[in-house]
């Protein structure tokens, strides 16, 4: 067991924990930022999806050793009163169903929005296409997506 | 409990009476399954200030209706649909309307099981009624406070308006009038005509997704309870097996590990979080007894299932003979949140936060461990990151009931991915022998049907047909083999597999009887409205419209659940890969609650019907599941996902389920599709695109 600093949603919280434990379990169990979701453990849902100085990152990949003085951004921080374009956009399109994968959707969808603010079909295929959502509410992420993108004018 | 509440309840008691559904009911205000505590003081001030007419809803003095769910979401609405339903006939102001679940336990009216498309079915007319007998209660609370005849008072958006002279009261001025106002006899409330619905019928987006979006809505797996340690079980590979010795030294060296105990489903390790817990279950060196089922493969269960097939019917003499096999794969429900509970054991009595299909059985089940009255077991119902029939079941409710029990503490067992892909209740594995003929004239003379089901008891009597086509001379056989896997309901239960086969078996029927697919069925659709469904899908896709060499467009329909369904499906075969281009989707769910609650179910249920056609399968081994995770049990991404081209026919028929129905057209479709474009059957799923060449 270790004591890090980590700086999550612009705090700092110091977290004692083994150096291996995933960031997600430090947010989920530590923290308290319940809003990053465990879908599977090895990188292949997205359902944890946080974003790492900016950069779209599986929390269950990185361990809490590795994070250092790097920003981490959840949910629950993307916005300060859920506002942002794409939460706005979520709602509009009443994407979710049960709901589970879609902080983790909205997290791989800011990064891409961030890296191409006018993302094409197929960018926004490539870049959500390892984000699984068992409802299938592929078809509004997508619309909420390009909603987002277009400043919420469509 | 007062007199008001005695009537009330059993006001509702009569009402639920009419749904067939059994009811534990109190008074609504204690009906807080939330793990949010309030405090004993404001809970009186709050009682004292709301209208509470019947166990489903409560008024609050600034207006709030508050209505109380006692199905669970799982992601198909209901929270928002059984809302709208009470609020239309109470003439409620939407914008002020407030949901909270109901669970088992604590006095609360009774969290239903929830499964079979059933909820809108059963619940609408329980959930109109108390909507309109509350409306009553308020014209009269109303009248009484003009002074005037409650003839003369009408209700809109919240309101109570006296049309001599246009006055009006909002709802929660009148909470203490309307609480003196006796409950209405059953039979005396009259419900709207669907052509004066204001709310019912209207796209209505959920309640709960403000909540999600943020990060902020509660999910069993997000429940934190003070004291609470966490636990993952180290579960055996076959089923059957069970724990010989355990060797925990290594387990309890990782920092964080509090505990190593045996539970029924295997060895739990309990911890203060859930990495610690995770990485002491690793550490776990367990020896298994090997039980009986070690020499169980797929391919051993398919054999079975291949013996049991008997004679068909004679088929009339003469005719053209057509015979197929189908065969289906266990599915695993893979809901995206992976099975989880938090249970706290205190001394004689029980609290449970889970998300669950079925509040009465996880209470039954804690009940049963503990050997406790199933009343002293409280079961919050909490959001459902997925269900599809999975969360029916209350195995991880036992897993956190034990734990805790040994831990003396509340406890959350999280069940990993792989626990959750290789311990399922799975859709059962089927094999399906086809045999119809068609007459000279090309109208088919027999049909013969026989499922094999791994797990279903062999039989040999022939019943009823089981498809919505007029065919002289059909049968339909459910038989099978013992089977050591689990099975349970998977989304549209048994038409996962029979309705899939017939659809596909139809089909070829129409190639024997050199017809087209969609002229072939509907010539032989007995009902109107799936012959209505059939022809949308058939004329939105330009049917007749020929497609380019290697692509193909095939058709299938469905009715079930009080609905009607059809797709036409296009597909493109290209050296290796079947790539789906667009699929048109026909429905009609009679009266829709939330019409964007119905486009989601048709989308989400394409989903997993293009999931299941060409993707995800179950296989056995040694006795136990080969599956792990999503990297091998495959579900569709965005990518891979078609245009949707939903028309929605708003029928006139009654409130019909929408969970299940999208669900068994679309592998079919898949399937004709795949034929339409190649010449090739597929008849086994998931098609495989080197089965193809």
């Amino acid at each position: 067991m270790a004591l890090y600093k980590i700086h999550v949603n612009g705090t700092e919280h110091s977290v004692e924990a083994l150096p291996d434990m995933p960031l997600l379990w430090v947010l989920r169990d530590i923290v308290g930022l319940t809003g990053t979701k465990y879908g599977c453990g090895v990188g292949a849902c997205g359902a944890c999806t946080v974003l790492v100085d900016g950069d779209e990152m599986r929390s269950c990949q990185l361990a809490v050793a590795d994070i250092g003085h790097k920003q981490i951004t959840t949910i629950e921080g993307l916005s300060k009163d859920g506002n942002h374009p794409l939460q706005k956009a979520w709602l509009a399109e009443d994407v979710p169903q049960c709901g589970y994968c879609q902080c983790g959707q909205i997290m791989g969808a800011a990064a891409l929005l961030k890296r191409k603010p006018h993302p094409t079909d197929a960018d926004i295929d490539q870049a959500m296409s390892s984000h699984i959502c068992r409802c299938g509410t592929y078809v509004r992420i997508r619309s909420a997506i390009k909603e987002a993108a277009a400043g919420g004018s469509r | 409990m007062n007199s008001q509440s005695e009537l009330s309840r059993r006001t509702v008691l009569k009402l639920a009476g009419g749904a067939g559904a059994v009811f534990s009911l109190g008074s609504f205000s204690s009906l807080a399954c939330t793990p949010v505590k309030t405090g004993v003081a404001e809970e009186k001030t709050k009682k004292a200030a709301l209208f509470v007419p019947n166990a489903f809803m409560n008024i609050a003095q600034d207006g709030t209706l508050t209505v109380a769910i006692c199905h669970s979401d799982m992601g198909q609405g209901v929270r928002t649909s059984l809302a709208m339903l009470l609020a239309e006939e109470l003439d409620a102001d939407w914008h002020k309307v407030k949901v909270e679940q109901a669970g088992a336990g604590d006095n609360s009216p009774g969290g239903l099981g929830t499964g079979g498309s059933s909820t809108i079915r059963t619940m609408n007319r329980q959930m109109r009624e108390m909507g309109a007998s509350a409306r009553l209660m308020l014209i009269t609370a109303a009248a009484k406070t003009w002074n005037v005849d409650p003839a003369t008072c009408k209700t809109e958006k919240g309101t109570v308006v006296n049309t001599a002279n246009g006055k009006s009261i909002p709802y929660g001025d009148l909470v203490g009038a309307a609480s003196a106002v006796a409950v209405p006899n059953g039979q005396s409330v009259q419900l709207k005509a669907a052509t004066d619905y204001k709310i019912v019928g209207k796209p209505t987006p959920r309640v709960d997704n403000p909540a999600v979006v943020t990060g902020a809505a509660m999910y069993g797996c997000d429940v934190r309870v003070d004291g609470m340690k966490y636990a993952v079980l180290l579960r055996p590979e076959a089923f059957g097996a069970s724990v010989g010795t355990v060797d925990d030294s290594a387990a309890r060296q990782i920092p964080g590990v509090k505990d190593v105990v045996k539970v029924s489903n295997g060895v739990a390790v309990i911890a203060d979080n859930t990495w610690a817990a995770i990485k002491g279950r690793d550490a776990l060196k367990v020896t298994w007894n090997p039980g009986p089922n070690v020499a169980i493969t797929t391919a051993t269960l398919l054999e079975g299932l291949k013996k049991n097939v008997v004679d068909h019917k004679t088929m009339p003499e003469g005719a053209r003979v057509v015979e197929a096999t189908y065969q289906f794969p266990y599915l695993a429900h893979a809901t995206m949140e992976p099975l989880n509970a938090v249970a706290d054991v205190k001394e004689g009595s029980c609290t449970v936060w889970t998300g669950t299909q079925g509040p009465d059985g996880a209470q039954q089940q804690a009940a049963r461990i503990l050997g406790i009255p199933a009343e002293n077991v409280k079961v919050n119902v909490m959001l459902l990151g997925g269900g599809f029939g999975r969360r029916s079941g209350a195995d991880f409710v036992a897993d956190a009931v034990e734990a805790s029990k040994a831990a003396k503490a509340p406890v959350k067992v999280i069940w990993t991915r792989e626990d959750d892909t290789k311990h399922d209740y799975y859709r059962p594995m089927s094999y399906h022998s086809m045999k119809g003929a068609v007459g000279a004239d090309g109208a088919p003379v027999g049909w013969s049907h026989q499922e094999m089901q791994a797990g279903a008891k062999p039989s040999t009597d022939f019943g009823g047909a089981g498809i919505p086509y007029s065919i002289p001379n059909a049968g339909f056989l459910r038989s099978g083999a013992p089977s050591p896997i689990p099975n349970g309901a998977w989304r549209s239960v048994e038409h996962t597999q029979i309705s899939v086969a017939n659809e596909c078996f139809i089909d070829e029927m129409a190639h024997a009887a050199g017809k087209d697919p969609f002229e072939f069925r509907r010539g032989l659709i007995k009902d109107e409205r799936l012959k209505k469904v059939l022809e949308t899908a058939a004329e939105k896709s330009n049917w007749s419209q020929p497609l380019a060499a290697g692509s193909g467009r095939g058709i299938a329909c469905f009715s079930g659940y009080g609905s009607y369904v059809a797709h036409v499906i296009e597909v493109t075969v290209k050296g290796n890969a079947i790539k789906v281009d667009k699929v048109y989707a026909a429905i009609d769910c009679g009266q829709a609650v939330n019409p964007k609650g119905v486009e989601a179910q048709i989308q989400g249920a394409c989903c997993d019907g293009l999931s299941t056609a060409l993707r995800a399968e179950i296989t056995i081994d040694k006795g136990g599941v080969v599956q792990n995770s999503w990297y091998d049990y495959k579900w569709i991404t965005m990518e891979a996902v078609p245009p949707i081209d939903i028309t929605h026919i708003q029928g006139s028929g009654d409130f019909g389920g929408m969970g299940e129905t999208g669900y068994p057209s679309v592998p079919a479709a898949v399937a004709n599709a795949v034929f339409a474009a190649t010449g090739k059957r597929m008849r086994k799923f998931p098609i495989k695109v080197d089965e193809l060449v």
